[in-house]
């Protein structure tokens, strides 16, 4: 059974998940159809389909996920400045996706996960490893329009807004993710 | 160079807003509630325009007005 904290947690991923889908899905109908658009419109249908995962997921641990407004992406613009090219939107893009396969990763590597949240972890980081590979794929092409100077300048700019944005994000839900650890590790009997 | 006319007619249909009510002084953080939205907008505006906006030439934009002078001058080029 999920408790409060986890049931956030989740309920967190699942937000992100829905607003990666409605970002991309509102940008893939703007764009010329070509391989981007093409490559899009599967990461969206992906961010879309992790979303419902999430909320499998947490309905069959017999709880309903929570209305959430804010994503963790949201906090990006804040941070590093708005994306203005769609060689940004996919550097930011890219950091995003990063970071969120570590972070899938982190969670899938606590001590007494439950099996169902493992499983979805395991289902949608197999998907988010194509995303960083078409986007890399994207990049590269795009370096003939802006310069691979300036792609590597972007990519870095929005690494160092996404430590920003993660460390702020640990520190403000810090005891959720530290009662998750313990309960885990507790066998999730707390 | 643009017609300045469809590109507020452009911004308008975006926002889902009369024409009439996206006058050069309104703030587009009055017109664009979330800041993923402005991306979209301005994502889109760039490829129904085919131009390319960079960092620097947003870096003052507050209000439709001054979006609509960079596109024209990006337009331009």
């Amino acid at each position: 059974m999920l408790d409060e904290n986890e049931l956030w947690v989740l309920s967190f991923y699942r937000t992100s998940e829905i607003s990666g889908a409605l970002f991309f899905g509102n940008l893939a109908k703007s764009m010329k159809p070509g391989s981007i658009q093409r490559d899009m419109t599967k990461h969206f249908s992906d961010e879309a389909m992790h979303a419902w995962h999430w909320s499998s997921c947490i309905e069959k641990l017999g709880a309903q996920a929570l209305k959430l407004t804010e994503a963790y992406q949201d906090q990006y613009v804040a941070a590093a400045g708005m994306p203005v090219n769609l060689m940004e939107v996919l550097a930011i893009t890219q950091v995003f996706e990063k970071r969120v396969i570590n972070q899938y990763a982190r969670h899938s590597r606590i001590p007494g996960i439950l099996q169902e949240v493992k499983e979805t972890l395991a289902t949608i980081m197999a998907d988010e490893s194509w995303h960083i590979e078409w986007v890399q794929a994207a990049l590269k092409e795009m370096e003939k329009e802006y310069g691979a100077d300036l792609i590597v300048q972007t990519l870095k700019r929005f690494r160092q807004a996404d430590e920003e944005v993660y460390q702020k994000t640990i520190k403000e839900h810090e005891a959720r993710v530290l009662h998750l650890t313990d309960r885990y590790r507790a066998g999730g009997k707390k | 160079m643009i017609d300045t006319t469809v590109l507020r007619e452009n911004i308008a249909s975006f926002l889902r807003q009369p024409v009439a009510k996206i006058t050069d002084e309104r703030l587009l953080s009055d017109l664009v509630t979330q800041s993923f939205m402005l991306v979209e907008m301005i994502i889109e505006l760039q490829e129904e325009l085919g131009i390319r906006l960079v960092q620097e030439d947003l870096k003052d934009v507050r209000t439709v007005g001054d979006l609509v002078r960079v596109i024209e001058r990006r337009s331009a080029k």
